[in-house]
């Protein structure tokens, strides 16, 4: 573990647990196991893969509270493209 | 006309009763006409915290049962105008009341008086359906922390479902020092999670403590921080545009200490 990283933003516990929430709020709102937000993460990634390279591991999913409903957000970075259509 | 604003939170302990009790007193001291219903019945707390437990002959059980009348079982606070409590039962449970046995009781309250408080009992089960039955609005009570905002965040849910479409966030026990130093969630964070309109900051003041002691609201001893932010959530829910101040945090020892951390 780095030391310094005790000191840096990152590690402060109001940080940790800013985002412990988001993970389990996005949980609780979508009423689905983990595994199965795994495997949409994994299974949209694929569908998206045919045309971008992705990163995989930092594809990031997320409800968002908008009035009434949620909005659905997904982040999915990308190194660079594969085809050009 | 009023309304019947329920105050709730899913967890326990942070600050509805203390809340309910101030926020009531405020709104009366502004000159609004108000009554405070504990909805938290076999565990009322709502008469202790606003000193008039000795006072207390009917509650709203009463009432339902038709044994008394509505205007008879209310307790009139004495040291404000047009300020009456509704106590819960004791010696009963939750279940023995119907939800829509509560929105009745609460449809009669909003025809005589402008605001109808009404306090839930932490949990998601009967007590809460039970006082958020009669609801047009609710405001919620999370304090900065993950399983107070995780249960927030499940409550905000069920009200939408019920079809409350007015919901406002107080966060209580907000203290700027932790904050500060990165140890505790910020308002903007708590914010950006549950994404519904705030409506206040409530600090961590220790006169809640002496004032449950005394059973006398805070806002009556003006001047601390705590009493300062419930009559300010107080004009807002009256309609003043009231502006939510930033939070100083005025320890001296901590504000060097942070200069030493950031400065790392
Ligand atoms: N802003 C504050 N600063 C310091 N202490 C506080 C503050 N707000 C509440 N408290 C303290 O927290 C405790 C719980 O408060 P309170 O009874 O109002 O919570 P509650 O949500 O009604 O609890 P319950 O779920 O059991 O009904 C009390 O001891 C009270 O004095
Ligand atoms: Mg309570």
């Amino acid at each position: 573990m780095d030391f310094r990283s005790l000191f840096t933003r990152k590690s402060k516990s109001s940080n940790i647990a800013t985002q412990r929430l988001q993970l389990i709020l996005t949980q609780d709102r979508f009423e689905v196991s983990e595994d199965s937000m795994k495997k949409l993460q994994f299974e949209l990634t694929e569908v998206l893969a045919k045309y971008f390279e992705f990163t995989m591991n930092s594809v990031k999913m997320s409800l968002k509270r908008e009035g009434n409903s949620y909005v659905l957000m997904a982040d999915f970075p990308f190194n660079q493209s594969k085809k050009n259509r | 006309m009023g309304k019947v604003i329920v105050i709730t939170s899913g967890k326990g302990g942070v600050g509805k009763t203390t809340s309910t009790a101030n926020l009531g007193t405020a709104l009366a001291m502004i000159g609004k006409t108000v009554v405070v219903v504990d909805a938290d019945v076999g565990l009322r707390n709502l008469d202790v915290v606003m000193g008039l437990e000795s006072r207390v002959v009917y509650t709203s059980m009463d009432v339902i049962e038709k044994r008394c009348d509505l205007d008879k079982a209310l307790v009139k606070d004495r040291r404000v105008e047009d300020l009456m409590l509704l106590a819960a039962s004791q010696r009963n449970r939750k279940d023995d009341i119907k939800p829509e046995q509560m929105q009745e009781v609460c449809e009669k309250l909003k025809e005589e008086y402008d605001f109808v408080l009404v306090d839930s009992p932490a949990g998601i089960e009967q007590g809460f359906r039970n006082a958020a039955a009669g609801a047009d609005e609710a405001i919620i009570i999370t304090t900065p922390d993950v399983s107070a905002i995780r249960d927030a965040d499940r409550i905000i849910g069920l009200l939408q479902h019920q079809g409350i479409d007015s919901i406002n966030l107080i966060i209580n026990r907000l203290s700027p020092t932790l904050v500060k130093k990165g140890n505790m969630i910020s308002k903007n964070d708590v914010l950006d999670i549950l994404n519904i309109d705030l409506l206040g900051v409530v600090p961590e003041d220790t006169g809640v403590i002496a004032s449950t002691n005394r059973g006398v609201p805070l806002v009556h001893n003006d001047g601390s921080p705590g009493a300062e932010a419930y009559i300010r959530i107080a004009r807002r829910m009256t309609g003043q545009r009231v502006p939510i101040p930033e939070m100083r945090d005025d320890n001296f020892f901590s504000n060097i200490l942070n200069w030493f951390s950031r400065n790392k």
